[in-house]
């Protein structure tokens, strides 16, 4: 990692400031403050990806071979900090950050070349077949079959919560080709080049805030070619524990809740305490942020640390220990912002929090926000492993033999 | 801004923890306790010839001028040991002031205090931790070519042993203005000063101190305009306490762990029980919060960064997680985790100690909430 002077710092922040100042549309910037998910609005995500990727700047973290940017820690945290000041969307992770990286590790030369371009300009959205209706946290109890015929394998079975599956054109996917050994040994890791082959049936899913964000995926005799296997047949569950590292370690999720921290103070001096006066007088709620700040400052410090390349970083547990301490956070971030809105959250707003439907929310933005935002981010601690898997692995690390 | 520990704290904090895993270990230190004595001489000597009792101080004071990083390297195994010697309050408090005072007389008095031969003593906590030094109110009033000291001060560590009482007082205005606070230099044999001593929870001897009409003379006034001083003097204990609290939040995880191992009931380790073995990944969680906060807060204080609201982040967490984990220890000892005979409820104590001195957690989280939702 090339470490740069202040001077340098300085030019490369803006530089990225006057880019995010005027790279996005309107369109874009609006889906950023109406993003109440680690999904964002999903057109407007791929449009600001594609901006992004012509400059040379949708994956970061990507080996700069294969696209990234090459940036130092100190760079990044730049990058994202001017990110967050303004509101900006991310982009949709499960490419650019699940089955990307992956390929860069464990893909065919030929599967990189295919595949990778195509996740970068955002062409291709790849939705995540895992969970099934009865596999859930025991992921390896999953039955969804593949049977190999010829140069193919036929699929039936289905899939559950696979995060807009409705929009996406590819799928990754774990897949039963053998019922032999332990419940680990006969998965197979998958690539889906359509999401629409003859037999596959999608339904989108409502969730608690309103939104079709996930899908059921059905597979009635779906014939995909064996050449989109990653890894030996089999051995799927080695590639997607692989996946899952990817997947846990993210990047730094502290300043998306620094700010939106920072959305709650500034509306605190605007919203009435129950009590009479500003609710920023009020002394319990001052103690209450400040827990709050501190502990998302604590996240920061911690992610800080962990891209420094802090000997912490070498703790098997630490993945799982960063997925609990990122997700309860978030929801506890979350909670604040409904405290915020009061009554102002309990009204339904779906056409105002749509992208580009012109409809003004009834109060302010905060309030449009903070109930989608709650009731979304309960899913936080359910999905990549539910927090309590995370807890078992991180105990499993303090035994002694 | 350096994260990561220089070769030279990892050989200090190495040998600090053989002096201590040789001499003082948790048995050896309960037998310390039980003996009366305050603190063990002999520690207290090793550590002056190690070079820690200077460690802290500038050069120009006559110390090592060590970072706020070594400090919290050789605090976190002293959290660790539970090592009562009044590393704090002799140097990084007492010790500290009389390196920001002025005259022969402070110079003189911090050179025997780190030789180890004698102790200072802070006397400051007037109620609640006094962590705004603003709050002080013991009146000093200025006659006749000297000052007179009316009032009490609370809590004061090593208050009974000390050679001499480093106070700090309102010479000017009152409670809470900053300006016209000054620091004394008080010796305790004084006409008017009465102690009274006790132990605390964790150890340590203490006293409540009164000081009825106490002439001091006025070159034993060390700072004159003293907030800004006592403001700095303390935030540096804060991070040292905090990384004694981090030291003993690590021991209380390792052997928690090693406890829900071994201890069997129903025929299994009680680690194989889901409850508990997700109360230990609460306190691994909590214990990884805590670290990060103390070492990226050193950092930042070390690079010349670090606010007032920034020690109050760490203040506040420390003593919510340190206390989180210790009674999750507790919980997890069970009956045997309620005996004083065990290490478990010392770590503890000393951890509800810490949160309770300069400010608990609440005021802290108030007064970043305060700053924050003002600014």
């Amino acid at each position: 990692m090339t470490s740069q002077t202040k001077a340098e710092l300085d030019a490369f922040r803006d530089e990225v400031a006057a880019f995010l100042d005027t790279a996005p549309t309107d369109a874009i910037r609006e889906a950023g403050r109406k993003t109440t998910s680690a999904f964002p609005p999903f057109e407007q995500a791929v449009a600001w990806q594609v901006i992004l990727n012509e400059k040379g700047w949708a994956a970061p973290d990507w080996p700069e071979e294969y696209g990234g940017t090459g940036w130092s820690g100190a760079q990044r945290t730049i990058f994202e900090e001017e990110y967050r000041k303004r509101d900006l969307p991310p982009l949709l992770p499960n490419s650019l950050k699940m089955v990307g990286p992956l390929l860069i590790d464990l893909g065919t030369e030929e599967q990189k070349a295919k595949y990778l371009p195509r996740i970068l300009s955002g062409e291709d959205y790849w939705t995540q077949g895992y969970s099934e209706p009865n596999s859930g946290s025991d992921l390896a109890s999953l039955k969804c079959s593949a049977v190999a015929d010829g140069e193919d394998y036929i699929i039936n079975g289905s899939k559950i919560w696979t995060t807009f599956a409705h929009k996406s054109n590819r799928m990754f996917m774990l897949v039963r080709t053998s019922a032999e050994g332990k419940k680990q040994q006969g998965i197979t890791f998958l690539l889906l080049d359509r999401t629409d082959f003859p037999g596959m049936d999608i339904r989108p899913i409502r969730g608690l805030d309103g939104n079709a964000e996930f899908c059921e995926v059905f597979f009635d005799n779906v014939r995909v070619p064996q050449s989109g296997r990653v890894g030996a047949e089999n051995e799927g569950w080695s590639v997607a524990k692989h996946l899952l590292k990817h997947e846990r370690n993210g990047s730094s999720n502290s300043p998306v809740l620094v700010r939106y921290l920072q959305r709650i103070t500034e509306s605190a001096r605007e919203e009435m305490s129950p009590f009479g006066g500003r609710l920023s007088d009020d002394p319990v709620f001052q103690r209450d942020l400040g827990a709050l700040h501190a502990d998302v400052t604590t996240l920061a410090h911690f992610e800080r640390l962990i891209m420094g390349g802090h000997e912490m970083a070498n703790d098997p547990a630490l993945p799982s220990v960063a997925k609990t301490m990122t997700t309860e956070l978030t929801q506890r971030v979350s909670l604040m912002m409904t405290r915020i809105a009061g009554l102002e959250g309990l009204s339904l707003q779906l056409d105002a929090l749509t992208v580009g439907s012109g409809v003004d929310p009834m109060g302010s933005e905060l309030d449009l926000i903070a109930m989608p935002f709650y009731l979304n981010s309960r899913a936080t601690t359910i999905y990549a492993g539910t927090n309590e898997i995370q807890r078992d692995l991180i105990a499993r690390s303090l035994q002694v033999a | 801004m350096d994260i990561s520990q220089t070769d030279e704290q990892k050989m200090l904090q190495d040998s600090v923890t053989r002096l201590l895993e040789r001499s003082y270990d948790f048995e050896a230190r309960q037998k310390l306790l039980a003996s009366g004595q305050p603190w063990s001489p002999d520690t207290w000597q090793s550590l002056a010839e190690m070079g820690i009792l200077g460690l802290p101080i500038s050069e120009e004071s006559g110390g090592f001028g060590g970072s706020m990083a070594d400090i919290v390297s050789i605090a976190e195994p002293f959290g660790a040991h539970l090592l009562i010697e009044p590393f704090v309050s002799s140097i990084l408090l007492g010790g500290q002031c009389l390196a920001h005072g002025e005259g022969p007389a402070a110079e003189a008095q911090l050179a025997r205090i780190l030789t180890g031969e004698q102790t200072a003593a802070f006397a400051h906590e007037e109620g609640r931790g006094t962590a705004d030094p603003a709050l002080v109110s013991l009146a000093a009033s200025e006659s006749d070519g000297g000052f007179t000291l009316n009032g009490e001060k609370r809590m004061v560590l090593g208050g009974a042993q000390a050679d001499v009482l480093v106070v700090s007082a309102r010479a000017r205005g009152a409670a809470p203005a900053k300006d016209g606070l000054s620091v004394f230099m008080v010796d305790p044999d004084q006409k008017g000063v009465r102690i009274k001593p006790f132990v605390t929870i964790d150890g340590r001897h203490a006293a409540h101190i009164t000081f009825d009409g106490v002439r001091i003379p006025a070159a034993r006034r060390i700072v004159a305009e003293g907030y800004d001083v006592l403001e700095q003097v303390i935030s540096k204990a804060i991070i040292a306490l905090c990384a004694e609290a981090v030291g003993a939040m690590g021991a209380l995880l390792r052997l928690t762990g090693e406890y829900a191992s071994t201890r069997k009931q129903f025929g299994t380790p009680i680690a194989a029980f889901q409850t508990i073995s997700h109360r230990l990944a609460d306190m691994k969680i909590a214990y990884v919060k805590a670290r990060s906060n103390l070492l990226y807060t050193t950092a930042l204080k070390d690079a010349g960064h670090a606010s007032p609201l920034d020690v109050s982040v760490l203040k506040g967490q420390i003593g919510t997680l340190g206390r989180q984990i210790g009674e999750a220890a507790i919980q997890t000892h069970g009956g045997v985790g309620m005996t004083d005979e065990i290490s478990i409820g010392h770590f503890h104590k000393r951890i509800l100690a810490i949160n309770a001195l300069f400010g608990d957690s609440e005021y802290h989280f108030r007064a970043v909430g305060q700053s924050l939702a003002s600014s």
